[in-house]
């Protein structure tokens, strides 16, 4: 192998390192912003009118991994969010943990799908979509973890709130995204 | 936004409008009954008598009371207390679920009593 194939590999490895170390320091800092978010959302209940709704301001930090790194890092920031929130507030082991992972499974599968459209679909839509999908696998985990279906007269209404919140957090996450500085 | 997210977020919303009467219908118009769903099975209770009912759910105890023709989570022993402070609800198809407690209270359980006979 000569001098310059030589050196130009170990610039191509130490990019990939540096990539790596790029991907594994933003999906760390949004897996944080996202556990911080969950947390204070839980505590907003008080102050809004429908007690069980959720604006999904820990999708905030999903929809910035996604748009940021890619759908791996989208998928360890809301996995982990599930997991930490569950472990902070002691619902880690109850059906609340089983109901939120369903949502989040649902609402990354979601919005990884339609990332991978390219730019066909915005952040706005990746979130209105993924939120829509969060509510309906929410509610059929809760019909089956509670053995009844009578939360589910509650999900299309439940999805239209869905729809204009997830647009919200969606073009708020656009804004945010749009004024990091680029790498 | 571009043009396909409107489509998408449209469609969805089409979806949603168009399940609505299906989930009014599955509600059913029976505002008569209560229908309190636990761990332990299902009870029916009239929604015209007054009864304050100790369900035992996952954690501990749930206390559901039937007063003036509304239903209501009086107290829960769960962390968020969101069962609580739903408040009362009485119209046919409304909901209160305490979901750490696997406990859920809807109006016009009626209707599905037998449903859930079978199911059970």
């Amino acid at each position: 192998m000569s001098g310059s194939t030589l050196a130009s590999a170990e610039v191509a490895v130490a990019r990939t390192f540096a990539d790596s170390a790029h991907r594994t320091a933003i999906g760390a800092a949004l897996l944080a912003c996202a556990c911080v978010l969950g947390l204070l959302e839980s505590a907003l209940p008080a102050v809004l009118p429908v007690p069980w709704l959720r604006l999904g301001l820990a999708n905030l930090a999903v929809v910035a991994a996604l748009a940021l790194v890619g759908p791996r890092t989208a998928a360890f920031v809301s996995a982990g969010r599930v997991l930490l929130v569950g472990l902070a507030s002691g619902t880690l082991a109850g059906p609340v943990t089983v109901i939120a992972s369903a949502g989040a499974i649902a609402s990354v599968g979601v919005m990884c799908l339609l990332a991978s459209y390219g730019p066909r679909y915005s952040m706005v839509g990746w979130s209105a979509a993924g939120s829509a999908a969060h509510v309906v696998a929410q509610f059929a985990a809760a019909a089956v973890v509670l053995h009844s279906g009578a939360l589910l007269v509650l999900a299309p209404a439940s999805v239209l709130v869905a729809l204009v919140l997830g647009a919200g957090i969606g073009l708020l996450a656009r804004m945010i995204v749009s004024r990091l500085p680029s790498r | 936004m571009t043009r396909a997210d409107r489509i998408l977020i449209a469609a969805i919303a089409v979806a949603a409008l168009l399940a609505w009467p299906l989930a009014a219908w599955a509600a059913g118009s029976d505002a008569s009954s209560v229908e309190i769903a636990g761990p332990a099975g299902v009870s029916v209770l009239r929604l015209d008598a007054d009864a304050t009912v100790a369900v035992d759910g996952h954690l501990g105890t749930v206390r559901v009371r039937i007063e003036d023709g509304s239903v209501l989570v009086a107290d829960s022993c769960c962390s968020n207390h969101v069962c609580v402070r739903t408040g009362p609800i009485s119209s046919p198809g409304s909901v209160v679920a305490c979901v750490p407690n696997g406990v859920t209270v809807s109006i016009g359980g009626s209707d599905r009593v037998g449903l859930d006979a079978r199911i059970r």
